[in-house]
């Protein structure tokens, strides 16, 4: 699945990755198997599916966070697969992430605007001054107040914490930015503010995005391409006209139809699941059957059912 | 006959008001839908009916009341409650599922055990009985092999995994009012619909009441019963559920409206499209 439309290289090329971990009774959890994808200069690729299908573990893989149990990830071209934590720091001006829990990610003692600026003075991009302006700025367009620099993480409400991760991602203005349910602490309004920040820093700086969410409006508005998971494999990927205007996968499907509508006129009566859980827990020497995908048009696999 | 009633509820941080003059009020069994701006003081609303948010912070509640309907027909203002009254009602009354999962589950405790403890304090049932229930719990929110699972901690499952640990602590009580503080950021749309479904159930069972703080205006439109809009520290307007979506009063709430993504909105574009920004209909 590489593409080289442009004769770049891909920002990020992930080729057949996969990561396990251990549970109870010697078991072990099959959190991604044998992905594979790509993303362009400029390009958004959106990662959607169900709660626990290994969407963060995917994007924890390619930063390097998780060692890889099999599989290769590409930067730029580079091999990052074997790099060393300290070794992957040269790599942070290529690539941030905006992790999905933005309390854990963000250092109690630290106030938030030390903590924005931070990795501009650690990668000597920008002196003191230029550093605070930047922070400052930053900080207006993702519509945080400037008295806020001062504070720490614990003073912010959910949303504005959300928001001080954002603008600590893009402060180096990265290549690549992995975005982990980056906007879901976010009321609508100042989400599409956030959003068309990001939109624009695309167009502008050719910023590309893996951006994980559970919401399939936004995602549809923001993705040129979509891949949907399902236990920690890929069951569709494709552009973003033909996930959503032609999904094949039944899952995909389901999770296409189950999106609430935001009108108490047309509630839906959705009868509670019960019997097996689908799981991705195996007992060790035993794992999930691999997918085979078929092409139903070009660019748009899904797998076989 | 009111559960609970909030009058006047005013909440400062060191001279800024976080929540200033809030009144509203939960009947049993009903849900409450609490939506706005980010940073409008929606969970420090409910951090206040709670008495947590003074806990560690430089909060002062300087106004208001809060009044929770008892089961024998008294009625109690929570403001003027000990820590250990409160504790008591935070067991048993009203139980609260927080906005960030990872902060309020014990990192060092396997998340079964979190759930069995709950379920302990308030049954008082021995560890068998409590963790048979904590088991089940997991299959209710759909976290599967629960054997496998029960032991681990929480660093060890997915952000919605641990969201939906967080709705079993709160739901396994049984409480008369559930504060639930956007408690499906991290859940699928498929397993979203379970949990919510779920807690219908134990509302139509036990005339649970829920205040639902969510930024999810389908979530809202599916569940709530009446809606409350904040914004700048103030309710700026509240109402049945269907007069606030087909006939808002403030130009604050039709703008919220305007600015929601739907489903289906770029047939016929390609390349991403930048979103309405709220004030742009108005
Ligand atoms: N511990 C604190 N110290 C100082 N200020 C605080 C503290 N907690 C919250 N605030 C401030 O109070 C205001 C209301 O916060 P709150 O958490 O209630 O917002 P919210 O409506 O829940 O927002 P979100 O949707 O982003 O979660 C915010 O401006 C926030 O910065
Ligand atoms: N450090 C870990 N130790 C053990 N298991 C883990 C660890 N990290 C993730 N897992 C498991 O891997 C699976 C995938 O988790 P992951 O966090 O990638 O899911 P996700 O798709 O991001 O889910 P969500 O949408 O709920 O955030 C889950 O079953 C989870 O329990
Ligand atoms: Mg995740
Ligand atoms: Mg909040």
């Amino acid at each position: 699945m590489t593409s080289q439309s442009n004769g770049q290289s891909p920002v990020v090329e992930v080729q057949g990755v996969s990561k396990q971990f251990p549970a109870d009774h010697n078991a072990r959890v099959h959190a991604v198997t044998d992905v594979s994808l790509h993303i362009d200069h400029g390009e958004t690729l959106a990662v959607v599916g169900e709660s626990g299908c290994g969407k963060s573990t995917l994007a924890n893989l390619i930063i390097r966070l998780h060692d890889a149990d099999q599989g290769r990830i590409l930067l730029k071209g580079v091999d990052i697969t074997d790099l060393k934590p300290r070794e992957m720091r040269a790599h942070r001006q290529t690539l941030q992430i905006i992790f999905q829990d933005p309390f854990a990610s963000l250092d109690p003692r630290v106030r938030v605007g030390a903590s924005v600026a931070e990795p501009l003075r650690v990668h000597k991009v920008a002196t003191k001054e230029e550093a605070t302006d930047r922070v400052r700025h930053l900080f207006e367009l993702v519509g945080l107040e400037r008295s806020m620099l001062n504070n720490y993480p614990h003073q912010f409400s959910g949303g504005q914490r959300q928001r001080v991760c954002i603008a600590r991602a893009l402060a180096l203005k990265p290549e690549l930015v992995i975005a982990d349910e980056a906007v879901s602490a976010l009321d609508v309004s100042v989400q599409a503010q956030v959003m068309n920040l990001m939109l624009e820093l695309q167009q502008e700086m050719g910023l590309s995005y893996l951006f994980i969410s559970h919401d399939l409006a936004v995602v549809e508005r923001i993705a040129h391409r979509v891949a949907v998971m399902y236990l920690g494999q890929i069951i569709e990927l494709g552009s973003r006209e033909q996930v959503f205007r032609d999904p094949r996968h039944s899952y995909t499907k389901r999770l296409l139809g189950a999106v609430p509508i935001a009108d108490p006129r047309q509630r839906t009566e959705r009868p509670l699941l019960t019997g097996e859980i689908p799981s991705p827990v195996w007992p060790a020497g035993e794992g999930p059957e691999l997918v085979t995908y078929t092409e139903v048009e070009p660019g748009h696999q899904v797998a076989d059912e | 006959m009111t559960l609970l009633s909030v009058t006047d509820l005013t909440v400062t941080f060191d001279g800024f008001t976080a929540v200033d003059s809030a009144s509203f009020t939960i009947e049993p069994g009903e849900t409450l839908g609490v939506v706005g701006e980010s940073g409008s003081g929606k969970s420090v609303t409910a951090l206040s009916i709670m008495r947590l948010v003074e806990m560690g912070t430089r909060a002062k509640i300087t106004r208001g009341r809060v009044e929770l309907k008892m089961q024998d027909g008294s009625t109690l203002d929570l403001l003027g409650q000990d820590e250990p009254t409160m504790r008591s009602i935070r067991g048993n009354q009203i139980a609260m599922i927080f906005q960030e999962p990872l902060t309020s589950l014990n990192p060092v405790y396997p998340v079964g055990e979190q759930i069995a403890e709950a379920v302990r304090i308030h049954e008082g049932s021995d560890k068998k009985t409590s963790m048979a229930r904590a088991r089940e719990m997991f299959d209710l929110v759909r976290i599967p092999e629960a054997d496998k699972r029960i032991g681990q901690y929480p660093h060890e499952m997915s952000g919605g995994m641990r969201q939906r640990v967080m709705i079993a602590i709160g739901l396994c009580c049984g409480p008369r009012l559930l504060i639930a503080d956007e408690p499906t950021t991290a859940l699928d749309v498929t397993i979203q619909a379970q949990i919510l479904g779920l807690i219908k159930q134990l509302q139509v069972e036990t005339g649970t009441a829920m205040m639902l703080i969510t930024h999810d205006m389908g979530v809202i439109a599916e569940v709530a019963d009446r809606v409350v809009v904040m914004s700048q520290s103030k309710i700026v307007e509240q109402g049945p559920v269907d007069q606030i979506f087909h006939s808002p009063r403030e130009a604050y709430t039709r703008g919220l409206l305007s600015a929601v993504p739907k489903l289906g909105s770029m047939a016929g574009h390609d390349g991403p499209r930048p979103f309405n920004l709220a004030g742009d209909l108005a």
